[in-house]
């Protein structure tokens, strides 16, 4: 179990500073750092890996630090987003000098294992030069993993890999993650970090806007009152009753929905079933309008 | 109370494309010419490093300053001593500097062709209405006038110092003039060659190197085969070897057609036929690099 | 001095454009030499003024430059050099690792062909082959580890190595006086002087400093360009896409 600490870290260039002021632990589990192109993923991502000193602030790994430390990278694994690889080495040769770079008992073995795990054990013997771009993704994947890291730091890692790769991989992480690892990719499709993250930690304009579970963010911001559309047997009553009991900010009845806007989640999701039970009221639908983390999403960088 | 119903299906809203603001344009649109012209200019700007980041001004204003400090010095001593002539010709000018003058074409070069290359976007020129020899071409001529610039440039501040120094104007003005040919022949010939190389070697500093040492070690040879060949007696041979150097080529035709000193009196040309196979290789050299270029273009064009 | 970083360099420097050159040049070299020797008939002059001039002064630094630039250059351009950074290996490793190769590649590729042109243009008991051969191994060394160095400090390793070996040591060295102290060519041909002796002039193998000045600033300079390489390549900000 290894958990990243970053406290107060801030990293500037001259006058543009990329990264402000972010606190934030990443420990075991999935976690996706989210954000729009700029926002400072990738130097985030390069602070906790050592490969850039912040000019504020600390960043440690189970307490030590990370930065002109070569011993971290025995526990850490780094997938880079660099495209270059060495092009004239087969994937096999490639993967074997990478285990035996890091030292490991039976770089061999080690090497084969890792290929599996990304299925790439066929084109091994092919130069690199002649992968697709993402079977270069799989190789990369494969040099982080060759050794067992408890922590992974995934740079953009769904970037290029068609939809039966990403499925792959996002098992992968599933999976490495149930094992204990901690788990840390950036992306700024939100689709991929709903679908396997547990936890994110979004950062916009160099900025930590907001950390956690998403669904419990998106509750967090009540000034924005959540919305939710209802398809009843009949909308109108139903529509004065959650007026008249106060459990609703707002409510428009469109041809055949009922949108809601109300601030107090919590009364509204008791009164709802109640009212609709008092008025004889068949639910047919509820949804929420926006819960999708592309919402969330939109609103924060909007804020 | 109802009969069992079911949820209509809200209207969607009509399909539309809404105005944003984008403009089309169907006036009239520029040429290839104009194309061709704005590569040409972009190009010439680009070697000198305007345009540019301060970094990339750096080795071209260096090289220019040393090649312009000379004739300055020249040109003041000329004043001072009330001299009859100047000590080093027109043509002779460009031989005693072929360092610089190297120099200058081996960074130049690569800055015209090789990021293209490097980075694949050969195809978003050619989504433009230019061919790729239009492109080449482009290419040529900026580099080719920037050389002509940095030659023709120091042999002006020269015969600015003859005419100030008070020397015969006529001698001094057909002297000028004949320098200016042989920067263009010079100019073109140097330009061909180091296009070339630039466009097959497009890995970052490789092309700076390939060229200043072709230049170098293509130099040395001739000078030591001439050297051989007069330890032998065949002084055909030895003014013949010198064909191989651009400088030495250009300079040898020039000095015979012109009636001027050449830069190596023993080791010129003098004869008519010598004088011909000067200006065969000349040709065959321009040609064979005009080949090069095209094959070379012909599959970085393709997607 | 890491065996993996080592294959892999190897792999890298042998596997590009730049190592044809590396083998053309010494080839062309020798073929000179040959050709002069059956002209001049062996003639040592003539053999100095080659060596020296053209091998030493020309050729020498100019592929000591496409090796030490070739060996850690193109890595860190493109970003693969990630791989060997983020082990568990110390940064100096890495870097002396690499060092090795260039120093092994400049010995076989240039610094033999040298002497050996001073041996087959013309030579009298291997007095000059020694000299040269001394003077290219020390010269060798020198532009061999700064290039390396320059190649992790900047980026623009190649042109700053060509305006120093060409610009600097060549052109200037002949008109301003003080440049001929700091030069490497003037610091490797002292010992070589030494060793000619009484000859040492009439082979127009002279060095503006002495033996115990020349090897010391050597020394100093080689040692100083690896220690500067290993500390900047500690730090090394690879080039962010965010």
């Amino acid at each position: 179990m290894s958990a990243i600490v970053l406290d107060k870290v801030s990293r500037w260039y001259g006058n543009v500073v990329a990264v402000n002021d972010v606190t934030m632990t990443i420990g075991p589990g999935i976690t996706g750092l989210l954000g729009p192109n700029g926002a400072g993923k990738s130097t985030l991502i390069a602070m906790m890996g050592g490969f850039l000193a912040p000019s504020a602030g600390t960043v440690a790994l189970d307490g030590g630090h990370v930065w002109k430390n070569p011993e971290i990278y025995r526990r850490v694994g780094l997938v880079p987003e660099a495209e270059a690889m060495y092009d004239m080495v087969t994937g096999a040769q490639f993967l074997l000098a990478n285990a035996r770079l890091h030292g490991l008992e039976d770089p061999g073995a080690a090497a084969r294992r890792a290929l599996e795990l990304v299925d790439m054990v066929d084109p091994s013997d092919r130069a690199i030069s002649t992968y697709s771009k993402g079977m270069k993704q799989r190789i990369k994947m494969a040099t982080a993993l060759v050794h067992d890291p408890t922590v992974l730091l995934l740079d953009e890692p769904f970037n290029g890999m068609d939809p039966r790769q990403r499925l792959h991989l996002m098992d992968l992480l599933r999976r490495l993650a149930a094992e204990g690892r901690t788990v840390l990719f950036s992306s700024h499709i939100l689709e991929e970090v709903e679908q396997i993250a547990d936890h994110i930690e979004v950062l916009v304009a160099g900025r930590h806007a907001a950390s956690g579970d998403y669904r419990r963010i998106r509750r967090l911001m009540t000034e924005r009152p959540h919305q939710y559309t209802i398809a009843s047997s009949d909308d109108r009553r139903l529509a004065a009753a959650l007026v008249a009991e106060g459990a609703a900010d707002g409510v428009t009845l469109t041809n055949g929905t009922l949108a809601i806007q109300t601030s107090d989640f919590g009364r509204f999701v008791h009164a709802l079933p109640r009212l609709a039970r008092d008025s004889g009221v068949h639910l047919l639908e509820v949804s929420p309008a926006d819960e999708s983390l592309e919402s969330v999403f939109a609103y924060l960088v909007a804020r | 109370m109802s009969g069992p119903i079911v949820p209509a299906v809200p209207a969607q809203p009509a399909d539309v494309i809404h105005d944003i603001g984008f403009r089309h344009y169907d006036d009239v649109r520029f040429g290839r010419g104009w194309v061709v012209r704005s590569l040409l200019v972009d190009t010439l700007r680009g070697v000198f490093g305007l345009g540019r980041p301060a970094r990339s001004k750096v080795m071209p204003w260096i090289l220019v300053g040393i090649l312009l400090a000379p004739p300055l010095v020249i040109a003041l001593v000329a004043v001072l001593t009330h001299a009859d002539t100047l000590p080093i010709s027109y043509t002779q000018y460009l031989s005693r500097l072929q360092l610089p003058i190297g120099l200058f074409v081996a960074g130049a070069a690569p800055y015209a062709v090789s990021r293209d290359l490097r980075f694949g976007v050969l195809p978003l020129y050619m989504s433009r209405p230019m061919l790729r020899t239009d492109y080449v071409w482009a290419r040529f001529s900026g580099l080719a006038i920037a050389m002509f610039l940095i030659t023709a440039g120091p042999q002006t501040l020269l015969f600015i110092g003859a005419l100030l120094g008070k020397m015969p104007l006529g001698h001094n003005l057909t002297g000028w003039l004949g320098g200016l040919a042989a920067s263009v022949f010079l100019a073109i010939l140097l330009a061909a060659i180091g296009l070339t190389i630039a466009a097959f070697t497009p890995r970052r500093g490789l092309g700076v190197a390939a060229i200043i040492t072709t230049l170098l070690v293509v130099s040395g040879v001739s000078f030591a085969l001439s050297g051989i060949a007069r330890m032998q007696g065949e002084d055909t041979w030895s003014a013949v070897a010198g064909a191989i150097d651009p400088y030495r080529l250009v300079d040898g035709v020039a000095s015979w057609v012109l009636g001027v000193a050449p830069a190596n009196p023993e080791l010129a040309p003098n004869t008519g036929a010598e004088i011909a196979v000067f200006v065969m290789v000349y040709v065959v050299i321009v040609g064979v690099c005009a080949l090069l270029l095209g094959r070379r273009y012909r599959k970085a064009g393709r997607l | 001095m890491n065996p993996v970083v080592m294959q892999l360099t190897v792999r890298g420097l042998l596997g590009r454009r730049r190592s044809i050159l590396l083998l053309v040049l010494p080839v062309v070299l020798l073929g000179l030499a040959w050709l002069q020797r059956l002209a001049s008939h062996g003639s040592p002059t003539q053999s100095a003024g080659l060596t020296g001039n053209f091998a030493l002064g020309t050729l020498l630094p100019l592929m000591c430059l496409l090796i030490g630039t070739g060996v850690i250059g193109p890595e860190i351009d493109d970003g693969s050099i990630v791989y060997l950074l983020n082990k568990p290996v110390p940064r100096r490793s890495i870097l002396l690792a690499k060092l090795l190769v260039a120093l092994a590649t400049t010995l076989v590729f240039a610094v033999l062909p040298v002497a050996a042109s001073a041996a087959i243009a013309g030579d009298r008991d291997f007095t000059l082959t020694a000299a040269f051969g001394v003077a290219a191994l020390l010269a060798g060394i020198a532009y061999t580890t700064i290039f390396v160095a320059l190649s992790v400090l900047s980026r623009n390793a190649v042109i700053i190595g060509l305006l120093y070996a060409l610009l600097w040591e060549g052109v200037l060295g002949g008109y301003v006086p003080g440049v001929k102290d700091v030069s490497v060519r003037q610091w490797a041909l002292a010992p070589a002087e030494h060793m000619l002796g009484a000859d040492a002039a009439g082979y127009g193998v002279t060095s503006a400093v002495t033996v115990s000045v020349g090897l010391t600033l050597l020394a100093v300079v080689t040692v100083g360009a690896a220690w500067l390489g290993i500390g900047k390549l500690k730090t090394l900000r690879l080039a962010a896409a965010d």
